[in-house]
């Protein structure tokens, strides 16, 4: 029983950074329906910027945390500035591409630093000796990233649903031309929405990377897993991120628990959450909280 | 008939036969015939070695599959992030073929025509199956379902060990009416057939786009609900905008297989999937012509990174490793260039010197 329950406590672990990566994808997607595939590249940014601002410069990791938050809000913005600015209106198969290109770019550029190739960790600034609660174990840098992630999520929401700014975004992703005619900047609100998605991506990495180490192929294969998350949890819902992110946590976990060696089985939790995805989609063409936008003619 | 031959300055049809014709002017048809004696005839005079001809070869298949990816994404609006994984559906059909029966069994060498259709048959299969969530799903769902059947595909066979976990399945050499194709001229034999295959598919998409099935995949690109309204069935044409591209994709993975005389898994991953996305933007989603063009600049652009990498590889410290870097750096700067400043792709520049010739010397 305390198997099951270690699973469960690591679904959890992995689901909260889904939820938290995936976040900024339904920030970016409900107000200006890009969908970014150039994520995962963000996320390793950030976890790069912190390891190099801590081991090279001797920050202390809290500073350098908040610093590669606030450098990537930058990146992100300028990003939306430079590039997406130009192809609001644009098919969206030309988006996609567009933040493909931009991914490819970053690949480019993250292979040239020593990241591209080798493994780091992070220094250890937590107790070594995990938690143990009745049989089941969680080390402290799940804890502490588990806490943090939570903190994030429940900010970013309450700044989406109670501030200013927030609420121009909710109006600009509800009706572009009526927000624009009470006077909300769209282009600012895009360029916002990137930027909280920078923020909330390098947080990611930071987390990971302290959890499992830097390893850039790692970090950037979370911008692709974060994309069943959304789906799942329907495009534009943040509850649906935080929901769906857990529920890909835990389907991982638990079928890399139970499934592995059984029938010769290896390495199923890459592919269940996709064969989960596809069948939850046959039901709900809109994930679980997406919403069914009427069309018309 | 009053019309200009060579040089139609305007629109003189009187019936719909006219329009649909193939080559709407002697011009184009005399272009098409330069081209074609142009790639049927280069090989004869010029002899490439045998690493360039690849190179020629990949491109082609290249070509055979970015057709089916336009004709699902370009003409039928519908994206499509898991490409390679109907290639490699074809691919692995010819290599299930070769685990079961062997590598240089008489089907294999000599039945290949039939093995290369039986494949794009496979392909069309998979292709419908994979296009049945179309049936609800739209946009970016729709991709993302395309994207998991990607992610199972590359699980599928790196797990199956009737597909050898990814490592090479051999595949054996052909045999033509002259006897077996020997080790010199497999490339350049492989050659004429894939251009054959690209001529006659092309002229099918061609004659496909003027009928009411090809008219029905735009009407439905272009809005569902207004196609729906006119009588099409949206559910079944996306269906099938899918299995068109299954079929090409399966042609493609077939030669793909039977060039390389060998099926490897990281021929066909994610990856490579986001690649036939890129040649079919740079070429110019929506126009036929644009799915030759794509290949062949991508292609292109990777052989010269390639070359510049390894010249620039000696000026620098190797711990730079530049080949790496430096090929996804160049290539997403071509897609990001070419969707900002271009859209449209290639395509649309050969539409630009087309009317220039046409006007010439008048201009706007």
């Amino acid at each position: 029983m305390s198997y099951f329950f270690q699973i469960v406590i690591s679904g959890i672990v992995v689901g909260s950074i889904y939820a938290l990566a995936a976040l900024g994808l339904v920030l970016v997607y409900k107000s200006s329906r890009v969908a970014n595939f150039a994520h995962g590249q963000i996320i390793a940014a950030g976890a790069f910027i912190t390891y190099y601002l801590t081991v090279s410069l001797g920050v202390p990791i809290f500073f350098s945390f908040i610093a590669s938050m606030i450098i990537t809000f930058f990146l992100a913005m300028s990003v939306e500035k430079i590039f997406l600015r130009r192809l609001i209106g644009e098919p969206i198969i030309s988006v996609i591409m567009v933040t493909i290109g931009l991914g490819s770019i970053l690949d480019g550029l993250i292979y040239l630093t020593p990241f591209g190739s080798e493994n780091f960790s992070f220094p250890h600034f937590l107790p070594q000796a995990p938690l143990s609660l009745g049989g089941v174990s969680i080390s402290w840098t799940q804890l502490v990233g588990i806490i943090i992630t939570f903190i994030l999520i429940g900010g970013l929401s309450w700044f989406f649903k109670k501030s200013t700014i927030g609420i121009s975004m909710r109006a600009v992703s509800d009706d572009q031309f009526g927000s624009m005619s009470v006077g909300i900047s769209v282009p600012k609100v895009f360029g916002l929405a990137w930027a909280l998605a920078g923020l909330s991506a390098a947080a990611a990495g930071c987390i990971i990377g302290n959890i499992t180490g830097l390893n850039f192929d790692t970090l950037h294969s979370f911008g692709i897993i974060v994309f069943p998350v959304i789906i799942l949890g329907g495009l534009d819902s943040i509850l649906g991120a935080v929901v769906a992110g857990i529920i890909i946590g835990l389907i991982q976990q638990f079928s890399s628990g139970y499934l592995d060696g059984n029938w010769g089985l290896s390495g199923t939790g890459e592919v269940m959450p996709y064969i989960i995805l596809v069948v939850v989609l046959f039901f709900k063409p809109h994930g679980l909280f997406g919403i069914h936008e009427i069309e018309r003619v | 008939m009053s019309a200009n031959l060579w040089l139609a300055t305007g629109n003189f049809f009187t019936t719909y036969k006219q329009e649909q014709r193939t080559f709407l002017t002697s011009l184009d048809r005399s272009v098409f015939t330069f081209f074609l004696v142009l790639l049927f005839g280069w090989p004869l005079v010029f002899e490439l070695s045998n690493k360039y001809m690849l190179v020629v070869d990949n491109v082609l298949i290249a070509i055979v599959a970015v057709m089916g990816l336009n004709l699902v994404t370009g003409f039928a609006g519908l994206i499509s992030i898991g490409h390679a994984a109907f290639v490699g559906i074809g691919a692995y059909t010819i290599a299930s073929f070769c685990q079961t029966i062997g590598e240089s069994h008489i089907i294999i060498t000599h039945f290949w025509p039939v093995l290369i259709v039986f494949s794009g048959i496979v392909g069309a299969v998979f292709g419908a199956i994979v296009g049945l969530p179309a049936l609800r799903l739209k946009h970016l769902y729709l991709a993302i379902a395309t994207l998991s059947f990607q992610m199972i595909f590359e699980w599928t066979i790196q797990f199956m060990t009737f597909f050898n976990q990814g490592q090479t399945i051999y595949v054996g050499r052909v045999f033509w009416f002259t006897g077996k194709v020997g080790r010199s001229d497999h490339y350049l034999f492989w050659y004429f057939i894939i251009l054959t295959i690209v001529i006659l598919l092309g002229f099918g998409i061609r004659n496909l786009l003027k009928t009411r099935y090809g008219r029905c995949l735009v009407a439905v690109r272009d809005n569902d609900r207004a196609a729906d309204a006119m009588g099409m069935n949206p559910g079944l044409t996306k269906v099938y905008a899918f299995a068109l591209a299954g079929f090409f994709a399966g042609v493609a993975g077939a030669l793909h297989a039977y060039v390389y005389r060998g099926v490897g898994f990281e021929s066909f991953t994610l990856h490579e999937s986001i690649g036939y996305l890129a040649m079919a933007i740079v070429g110019g989603l929506g126009t036929l012509n644009g799915s030759f063009w794509g290949p062949v600049a991508i292609k292109f652009l990777d052989l010269q990174v390639e070359t510049l990498a390894e010249i620039a590889g000696q000026y620098m410290p190797s711990s730079m490793n530049l080949a790496t870097a430096l090929k996804p750096f160049t290539f997403g700067l071509v897609i990001v260039l070419f969707l900002m400043f271009e859209p449209r792709g290639i395509a649309n520049w050969w539409r630009i010197i087309k009317s220039y010739t046409k006007l010439w010397p008048f201009r706007y």
